[in-house]
């Protein structure tokens, strides 16, 4: 049976492509948006991951990194730097702010450091010398055309780009700048009546002394210093991924539930219009004593041929759509390859094909060996 | 020829119900990617849309609400409002921050509130009371929903915690909910004084919106003010940007999976036909008429999988946020008249490998046994 589906694959070599570029391009928009949302909880991932701590301080009662105020008092660095195991607190602050040029606005997360937590990655340019230096993710360079040395204003103060990086987490591009930089914005722009509005310590990078028993210390620091908590990167970056979770699987999940259904109807359609058109031949089988268990055999070998040939199609169409994705907004990451994703997203599809083929079953089931001898 | 298209497509209904249901799928995919991103988008600018001063002011260099931070000192609204064309300053404390509420952590735009400043609160509500108290929250109905926190319960922003007493109608969406607490909590959690976020300035009657703006940006140094549609429209355009490349995407894919699905059908359609396509060139049926008779029975497919997809977007579609309440869906006249080019597109494309087999195919093959 399984020959007999090959060969009547091969029979109309076209109409087997088209179907299974139809196959493909479900499978592609599938991973496609699977990738998208993989891509999103991985830069949410990254970025608090990418700033190299062994620990992390934040305010008390503040568990995320994105999206979220935090302020600590700056005193703690010097209390968090006192407990023994410590090497050194690094400070860090994030201001998110939003870029207009030209009129076209872009929220942009500014991350103000100071010793370390500065871009884990320089791409072109160089990193930060000087209090009027950014670093800005090559997205917002590209989209608006912002060259190394170009002023790049933040409320009526303008910095030099120095550098580009590639971070970029939530849909936002990140920047970079240091804590002189961002003293002089606040001063200069006088937004404010006092720089006390503005978080001026957010976290605290703990870097420890190599040994030191990481859990203990941040027991060690939360009891002396009250106002903070101490996590791990790792369970930070994982609040940030829950919380991405809570804010994409709403749509992400329906849109790509919907994309299953779909796929799920094109195979069946694809294989309902198939078998009818060949229906004369399904009887001649049935005439020749075929049983029926065959028959659905013979379909449901056509239908994984066609995933079989679809899935490379599939995977060529969502790679080169999640090149141009990532090539034209490098804001977004598309990863296709996520290994517990990606085996899903294919055994997704060899259910939804296994479904599609039971579909025109009734055709078959219905079909009447005497129509073989109708007709021409 | 006409007559031929017609009667050849409709003798094989099950066919042709097949493909415009494949057809309608591909395009339903389209509108729900489209109704999704739209209706988040317009749910983004919901408090600012809602709450519709005359005019915005907030700090210089910012110009919108969505994920913006502003501060504006406070005797810039006390000059403000001494203004003859100004009928009244509403000044509010803006944050955007990370919410827990039960287990759930998410994103959300906090909005404090004067104990006078009922006109920048909610402006619906579906049950329990305004705030009056130190502590007490407003959560949008649906955030209650998923999360299970009802009035009575407690929420927390960073360390402090919120009774909630009141749910708001129409604030909630999966990239912004809109909570209301007290200017003063808020103040304390942005260790802040003597600053506000944005004003919501009222003017009198007769006085025209963006010359009040103009007026107020000469007078008051350090501050933006723009008129409402100017501070709607640039919120607008910036969650209108995101995430839209990926929407573009996925509607070029799926457009194409029409097009393959017309292609498929149109394609089965002519080699059913071929030997009567064959008598038809050998009895002198030229080109053009059998071009066009192609283009009619995809032009058919593709408009019956459209009038499904529009069928199925008008009555199935609005009905999806009473299953999953996170989601505000629109759909627009505008992305139906933008399918319905993308379908005259698909039948065009879907036509082409058809009518090329057509164009190629040799009388004589209606002769052959």
């Amino acid at each position: 049976m399984f020959r007999l589906a090959w060969r009547q694959l091969q029979y109309d070599k076209i109409k087997a492509l088209l179907t299974a570029l139809a196959i493909g391009s479900v499978i592609a928009v599938i991973l496609v948006l699977e990738g998208f949302e993989q891509g999103q909880y991985y830069q949410l991932k990254q970025i608090v991951l990418k700033r190299n701590a062994d620990l992390i301080a934040t305010q008390s009662g503040v568990t995320n990194f994105i999206a979220v105020r935090s302020s600590i008092p700056q005193l703690s660095r010097m209390d968090i730097e006192d407990v023994p195991g410590v090497k050194e607190a690094h400070p860090i602050t994030a201001v998110p702010i939003i870029y207009n040029k030209d009129n076209i606005r872009t929220p942009v997360y500014v991350l103000v450091y100071d010793t370390k937590g500065g871009p884990s990655r320089i791409i072109l340019g160089k990193g930060i010398k000087d209090a009027r230096d950014i670093v800005i993710d090559h997205s917002l360079a590209k989209k608006y055309n912002i060259k190394l040395g170009d002023n790049f204003s933040v409320t009526d103060f303008t910095f030099k780009v120095s550098g580009f990086t590639d971070e970029a987490a939530f849909m936002m591009p990140f920047a970079f700048i240091n804590y002189d930089g961002m003293l002089d914005l606040f001063i200069e722009s006088q937004i404010a009546p006092d720089l006390s509005t503005f978080p001026l310590l957010s976290y605290m990078l703990v870097e420890l002394d190599a040994q030191a028993d990481r859990d203990k210390i941040a027991k060690d620091i939360e009891a002396k210093v009250s106002t903070v908590d101490v996590v791990t990167p790792e369970q930070l970056s994982n609040n940030d991924v829950s919380m991405g979770k809570v804010f994409y699987k709403p749509i992400m999940g329906l849109l790509v539930t919907i994309g299953y259904v779909i796929g799920l109807l094109v195979v069946g359609l694809i294989m309902y219009a198939d078998i009818r058109s060949r229906i004369k031949n399904f009887a001649v089988l049935k005439a020749l004593g075929f049983p029926f268990k065959k028959l659905f055999f013979a379909v449901l070998s056509q239908s994984l041929i066609l995933l079989l040939i679809a899935i490379p199609i599939g995977i060529f169409i969502a790679l080169s759509l999640s090149v141009y994705i990532e090539t034209n907004s490098p804001v977004y990451l598309i990863r296709l390859f996520e290994p517990i994703v990606f085996i899903h997203t294919l055994l997704a599809c060899l259910v939804f094909s296994f479904l599609g083929s039971l579909i025109p079953l009734h055709i078959i089931r219905g079909s009447d060996p005497v129509m073989a001898f109708q007709g021409a | 020829m006409l007559k031929w298209a017609w009667k050849s497509l409709f003798s094989q209904k099950g066919s042709l119900i097949g493909s415009a249901a494949g057809i309608a799928c591909a395009f339903i995919l389209v509108i729900f990617f489209d109704a999704v991103w739209r209706g988040e988008t317009e749910q983004i600018i919901a408090y600012p849309n809602n709450v519709k001063p005359d005019v915005w002011v907030m700090q210089s260099g910012v110009g919108n609400m969505h994920m913006a931070m502003s501060f504006v000192w406070d005797w810039k609204a006390d000059k403000i409002a001494s203004m003859p064309e100004v009928k009244n300053v509403t000044p509010i404390l803006y944050l955007n921050n990370v919410i827990r509420a039960g287990d759930t952590e998410m994103f959300a735009f906090i909005v404090g509130l004067l104990p006078d400043a009922k006109r920048a609160g909610p402006w619906a509500m579906s049950a329990g009371r305004q705030i009056q108290n130190p502590r007490e929250a407003i959560i949008p109905d649906v955030l209650s929903h998923i999360t299970g926190v009802k009035i009575g319960d407690t929420l927390s922003i960073t360390d402090k915690e919120f009774n909630v007493v009141g749910l708001s109608k129409g604030t909630f969406s999966s990239a912004n909910s809109v909570l209301f607490v007290p200017f003063s909590d808020l103040e304390d959690i942005l260790s802040s004084s003597g600053t506000y976020s944005y004003l919501l300035v009222d003017a009198h009657d007769n006085v025209e919106p963006k010359v009040l703006a103009s007026k107020i940006m000469e007078e008051v140094e350090k501050i933006n003010a723009l008129p409402h549609d100017d501070f709607i429209a640039n919120d607008f355009a910036l969650a209108r940007q995101m995430g839209v490349e990926v929407i573009v995407m996925m509607t070029v894919i799926c457009s194409v999976l029409a097009a393959l699905i017309v292609g498929f059908s149109a394609y089965s359609l002519v080699m059913r036909k071929r030997r009567e396509i064959a008598i038809i060139k050998a009895l002198g049926a030229s080109n053009i008429s059998i071009f066009y008779s192609v283009m009619i029975q995809t032009g058919i497919v593709t408009l019956l999988g459209f009038l499904l997809a529009v069928l199925f977007a008008l009555l199935v579609v609005p009905g999806i946020p009473s299953l999953v309440p996170q989601l505000t869906i629109l759909v627009s006249n505008e992305a139906l008249m933008q399918l319905g080019i993308i379908a005259l597109l698909v039948t065009i494309l879907g036509a082409i490998l058809p009518t090329y087999l057509v164009l190629r195919m040799d009388p004589a093959t209606a002769f052959h046994v």
